[in-house]
């Protein structure tokens, strides 16, 4: 089913949206974009190239709390959360962060042990894809290409939108968007000119080249394993590096966190906190002991996560190639020249 | 002022010349990043990597940053704008680096940019100062006759504000943090390990980037770098989420200046004001 | 009710908790709303020890260390001077009232200066109000 809309009512069907539950949408901060949860419908903002933070904070936010205590208390009295979850909707995704979230589910959703709070907010949530806008430059640190995601995919999507020049087109790919878009009174019937522009849309995302290099997941993880003793390497790589944890909390794929029990005023949560390799605590021990002190071990951990343990473990690369990590690095540190790199070392 | 082209020329045949006569073993300075607008910090070890130093409007960083990075008496080139030397010489009063083992290669230079936003870096966010303060080699003319916005102008509207309205801004602004402490690792004054905020014991603050924990975070690093920020503006450009950090930074700054009649980074004959005293200090100040 | 507010007073072990000892076993009359905490030196605080009560719920920290030139260290105080200034200009800048630190200069033969700082110190903070700034809400 095809629908559209003017992009100047997205309000409108923000508002409709709402109605049926939560609202998770980009809006405009001071000089970025990201999602938020709507309160106001006309803070929707579709004139964004992507946001800062990647979506994943939709199924794993920032801190999650499991149980609450009380200390003295025995263990029988401390509650668990209980989420209670409306329907959301995560609007306008960009088609390589919908990849993301197929990458994770293999992780939280589908080896061995399930992450409930993961299930949970996926399941009630209806995903709308949103096409990058061919019609504008690609920005130069995105190489989603070389992962084998285009810039018009709706694979992953429930809905996927496009936009036609003031119009947005809505079309739903699974049997859940289907429902959900019928039930959308809020929206125009398409034409059938509008079918053609999106079907057309869809195959010009093809040629929308962002940077590509042929990466073969198996070629690439077993290279960086080969050079894992390659400290040359590494030190080069990592020169510039701060090791700030920016790369990985704005990675749509990287989902390393850390249990924390916060106790004040004799009362706790245990909560999960999103960590990154990058952080020199991170491998701390209780004894002391820190197996990766250096700022070329974090750095090597990352890149070998995500290309080759990934790999070994799940098949797949842990990576989109949104560009984030490389647009928000400090420093310029470019996770697809360490690739390319690699390649050649 | 000298061109970029020209100081990225001095700056190579600079660096090629001390790496083959042996005077150091390592050069910090800009290299090549992803695309020319995109440089990145590099470190040449041999004088086959000069070819890879650049210097463009977009290399701000400020490379006293990677100092400390260096065992203790490695002979060290460095490239330093003038916030940057003001780093180096904060560093050596601190005794983190030696001024012997270091070969302060001083670049005056005007018009720097921030890749993000591609506004002119000028006083508003750093110093604002252009030419270096200690250099051995200039690479370049010194920039005169500029006419400057001075560093503490930009302050004024907010000591004017109203103390709730001013805990109000840094409130909204400092809940922004994601606590991805890009801000204390761009920062060359930062170099504690383990910072404090890393401590689980005592526990500072709580892991989640949550109001209180960010609130301890960002004004007890305000006070460690009370009277030692040389205002380079580099916590700023790293944030993500464009807390505007310099702004308080630079009122410590300014608040340690007239109380204690000293710049951060200004001369190597100096002690940081806070581990420094004076008998006379006035008990004025703590009113 | 009216509004009692918690003060933490942070003293040297040298000067002001014994200046405060005087104060008990002369028998004064002060507000009972300052908690003590000794510590060996006014430069041993930390500033975080300030940020920390504030966010814990205090309305008001009191520190009390030697007179300069009187520091059992020598120069501890001296340090402190300069350190404390700054975390109040910290405060200020942040939004909170500088008037909810204080530092006071207070020696061992001082009860009666103790007393006095503590009543002034608690009626100043009764006036300020309740510290909710800072304060994690529980």
């Amino acid at each position: 089913m095809l629908k559209k809309t003017a992009i100047e009512n997205i309000s409108q069907l923000a508002a409709v949206l709402m109605e049926k539950g939560t609202l998770l949408a980009p809006v405009k901060e001071v000089s970025c974009h990201n999602f938020a949860e709507i309160s106001d419908p006309q803070k929707v903002d579709l004139k964004f190239y992507n946001t800062l933070m990647s979506p994943k904070s939709a199924f794993f936010p920032h801190r999650e709390d499991f149980v609450k205590y009380k200390v003295g208390k025995p263990l029988s009295e401390a509650e668990h959360t209980i989420l209670n979850l409306k329907p959301a909707f995560l609007f306008g995704v960009r088609p390589c962060d919908v990849k993301s979230f197929e990458i994770m589910d293999i992780h939280f959703n589908a080896a061995g042990i399930i992450d409930p709070y993961w299930r949970a907010r996926r399941e009630a949530t209806t995903i709308f894809g949103y096409a990058y806008d061919i019609n504008q430059p690609v920005d130069s640190a995105d190489f989603y290409n070389t992962l084998g995601i285009y810039a018009a995919d709706p694979e992953g999507s429930d809905i996927f939108m496009v936009k036609k020049d003031k119009e947005l087109l809505l079309k739903s790919i699974t049997p859940k968007g289907e429902k959900l878009l019928a039930e959308l009174s809020a929206l125009e019937k398409a034409s059938s000119g509008d079918e053609k522009y999106y079907e057309d849309y869809i195959k010009k995302g093809k040629d929308y080249k962002t940077r590509f290099t042929c990466v073969d997941s198996e070629v690439i993880a077993k290279k960086i394993e080969s050079i894992f003793d390659n400290t040359d390497f590494w030190t080069k790589m990592s020169a510039a590096c701060l090791s700030c944890g920016i790369c990985t909390f704005s990675c749509p794929n990287c989902y390393c966190f850390d249990i924390c029990d916060d106790t004040l005023f004799g009362k706790g949560t245990r909560s999960r906190v999103w960590d990154a390799c990058m952080f020199t605590d991170f491998t701390l021990e209780a004894s002391g002991h820190n197996p990766r002190t250096q700022v070329y071990q974090r750095l090597r951990q990352k890149v070998s996560h995500k290309y080759s343990y990934h790999v070994r473990k799940y098949g797949v690369i842990s990576c989109v190639g949104c560009g984030r990590c490389t647009r928000q690095c400090p420093v310029n540190i470019d996770i697809y020249s360490i690739i390319e790199a690699a390649l050649k070392a | 002022m000298t061109d970029f082209k020209k100081i990225e020329e001095n700056l190579k045949t600079e660096a090629g010349r001390l790496l083959k006569e042996g005077l150091v073993t390592v050069v910090l300075s800009y290299g090549k990043g992803f695309d020319e607008n995109h440089p990145m910090p590099y470190a040449a070890k041999t004088i086959a990597d000069v070819e890879n130093i650049v210097f463009n409007q977009y290399c701000n960083y400020n490379m006293a940053r990677y100092l400390v990075r260096y065992p203790q008496g490695t002979k060290i080139a460095i490239a330093v704008k003038a916030a940057d030397s003001r780093a180096v010489i904060q560093l050596i009063q601190e005794e983190k680096v030696k001024r012997e083992n270091l070969v302060i290669l001083g670049i005056p230079v005007q018009g720097m940019k921030n890749p993000k936003t591609g506004e002119v870096i000028d006083s508003k966010t750093t110093c604002g100062l252009y030419n270096p303060v200690l250099y051995d080699i200039l690479l370049g003319e010194e920039v005169h006759g500029q006419k400057n916005a001075l560093p503490y102008e930009v302050l004024a509207e907010y000591e004017a504000m109203d103390k709730d309205a001013r805990w109000e801004f840094w409130e909204k602004e400092l809940n922004k943090c994601i606590r991805c402490y890009a801000c204390r690792k761009a920062c060359p004054m930062c170099y504690c390990d383990p910072c404090f905020i890393d401590q689980s014991k005592p526990k500072w603050a709580d892991k989640a980037p949550q109001s209180p924990g960010n609130m301890m975070y960002h004004l007890t690093r305000f006070h460690h770098l009370a009277g030692r920020c040389i205002d380079c503006g580099e916590c700023s450009r790293a944030c993500p989420v464009d807390i505007p950090l310099y702004l308080f930074h630079k009122k410590v700054a300014k608040e340690c200046e007239e109380m204690f009649n000293q710049k951060a980074g200004m001369s190597i004959e100096d002690k940081p004001v806070l581990v420094d005293f004076r008998v006379e200090d006035s008990d004025k100040i703590l009113e | 009710m009216s509004f009692e507010p918690k003060i933490l007073g942070i003293a040297c072990n040298w000067c002001t908790y014994t200046g405060a000892d005087l104060a008990g076993t002369t028998r004064l009359h002060y507000p009972q709303n300052v908690r003590v905490v000794r510590v060996m030196c006014s430069s041993r605080i930390n500033p975080s020890f300030i940020f920390r009560a504030f966010q814990l719920g205090a309305d008001g920290v009191l520190i009390g260390g030697c007179h300069p030139g009187d520091c059992h260290y020598n120069t501890g105080n001296l340090y402190a001077r300069r350190r404390l200034a700054t975390t109040k200009k910290i405060l200020e800048f942040a939004g909170l009232e500088p008037g909810r630190l204080r530092v006071e200069w207070i020696s061992a033969s001082e009860g009666n200066k103790f007393a006095e700082v503590v009543e002034e110190f608690t009626m100043q903070i009764k006036n300020l109000g309740p510290q909710s700034k800072l304060k994690i809400q529980q």
